[in-house]
């Protein structure tokens, strides 16, 4: 029985909701995004393996730093953020499958969510390319805006349930409705707050290719690089499933073929929102940013949570 | 059987993915205009899988446009140099592949060849985008 319960975890772990699963899931979402903006521009787009390629080339490429970087630090950075990113899905219910639950994960998700930011920043830092120092000092400017706007918007649902566990803000939705519909205005400002995490357009100023050639990750070559594109293919897929979560729990019953394809509906649709929002609008200055996220946006969602609240 | 799939995987994985770095060694804008318009609507490289990356760490292939002048030798040894392992050059238009309408000026030194080894060359002044793309998926053939 105990050697059943340990392939049964090792399954989990690595191949349907770990990392095999993720990383399909990843690949493909990477493709459906190239693939979806270049139609909205009017181009044909890449086919569909794409990003192995990608993926194939650059992990055997030769691996080159400038020198005076710390070689050390700059091979941990990826792999912390790296690692960040597949322990929160651990904590999520990707695919409908169960996960352990306990009072407070939803926070211990944001904080390991928003980990790779504070590592791209950092490996910025340790590169020590000019445009490398800039693209981190911007990540970590952008980081004050965004990142409370993530936090309060999410933190609605939570507020609805009464509860900082995910199990439970699931099964409140089950018991009412899904919080979309009430809490659309929080949906919205949470997917701003995502766009800012992954660095998409209009929220792309720490990469921004015209300005600082590729942000913290100029200097990086070869596995390094295909690590850190990898952790932020894979950080899509695990904020969307938790936006999924939060916001659209209740759609379906627990551990069912048709909630896994609502669920993977749910993954294309919303990743469709994303590429729309990318082909759509250019970049914000940093000053347009912190101004539309400070003045604008938070207060909005602050009154949206005592609204909440008062309900 | 490893020894005979690891370099087939790869060399698909090369041919599927080659992203472009821009060089300009001191040409007169025209070759730079027609690779830049292998990214619009019309050409779209995205389809072969091409970026045109704005890092040099990042590039596979590096583009050459002009003619070598003294001044920019330095920087386009420096920027080869950054460029990870495998990498190729092409030379595009007629400036880049003999120094062109350029050669045996003072400051010349004449095409990408003298300073660098290239893979392929383009001619033309300025070359056909249909020429450059021709050119990448030549070039690409001979990837081993």
């Amino acid at each position: 029985m105990d050697n059943m319960n340990l392939l049964g975890l090792l399954f989990r772990i690595f191949i349907f909701p770990g990392f095999f699963f993720l990383l399909i899931a990843a690949l493909f979402l990477h493709w459906l995004d190239r693939k979806l903006i270049a139609r909205f521009q009017g181009r044909i787009g890449p086919p569909w393996y794409q990003p192995l390629a990608d993926l194939v080339k650059l992990f055997a490429k030769e691996d080159i730093l400038p020198s005076g970087t710390n070689l050390f630090f700059a091979a941990l950075l990826p792999l912390i953020s790296f690692a960040s990113v597949l322990t929160a899905s651990f904590y999520l219910p990707i695919a409908i499958q169960s996960a352990p639950s306990f009072q407070g994960d939803f926070i211990v998700l944001m904080f390991l969510l928003s980990l790779p930011s504070l590592m791209y920043f950092l490996a910025g830092w340790v590169t020590q390319g000019v445009y490398s120092v800039i693209g981190g000092n911007r990540s970590l400017l952008q980081y004050f805006s965004y990142e409370v706007l993530f936090l309060l918007a999410m933190s609605g649902t939570a507020i609805a349930s009464g509860s900082w566990s995910l199990a439970d803000i699931r099964l409140a939705q089950i018991k009412e409705s899904p919080y979309i519909f009430p809490q659309i205005v929080g949906f919205l400002f949470s997917l701003a707050g995502l766009i800012g995490k992954l660095k998409r357009e209009p929220y792309d100023i720490p990469k921004a290719k015209s300005e600082v050639i590729a942000g913290a990750l100029t200097e990086f070559s070869g596995k390094k690089l295909a690590l850190w594109y990898l952790t932020i293919q894979l950080q899509t897929v695990v904020g969307l499933s938790f936006l999924i979560h939060c916001f659209f729990s209740g759609f379906w019953q627990m551990s069912t073929f048709s909630g896994f394809i609502v669920f993977l509906l749910l993954l294309v649709i919303l990743q469709g929102m994303l590429s729309a929002i990318s082909a759509i609008y250019a970049r914000l200055r940093i000053d347009q940013l912190v101004y539309l996220n400070w003045y604008i946006f938070i207060p909005l969602t602050l009154l949206h949570n005592v609204y909440i609240l008062l309900k | 059987m490893n020894k005979a799939i690891i370099p087939k995987v790869l060399r698909w994985a090369r041919q599927k993915s080659p992203w472009l770095l821009h060089f300009n060694t001191g040409g007169c804008n025209g070759c730079d205009i027609e690779i830049l318009s292998l990214l619009t609507p019309r050409y779209d490289v995205e389809r072969f899988g091409i970026l045109k990356e704005s890092s040099p760490r990042h590039a596979d292939i590096l583009i050459c446009t002009g003619p070598v002048t003294q001044q920019v030798k330095p920087r386009l040894q420096r920027i080869y140099d950054q460029m990870p392992e495998p990498k190729w050059v092409l030379a595009v238009g007629s400036c880049s592949c003999s120094g062109g309408i350029f050669s045996g000026a003072y400051n010349i030194l004449g095409g990408i060849d003298k300073v660098l080894p290239v893979d392929m060359y383009i001619a033309g002044c300025p070359c056909r985008p249909e020429a450059i793309i021709d050119g990448i998926v030549k070039l690409l053939g001979q990837v081993k």
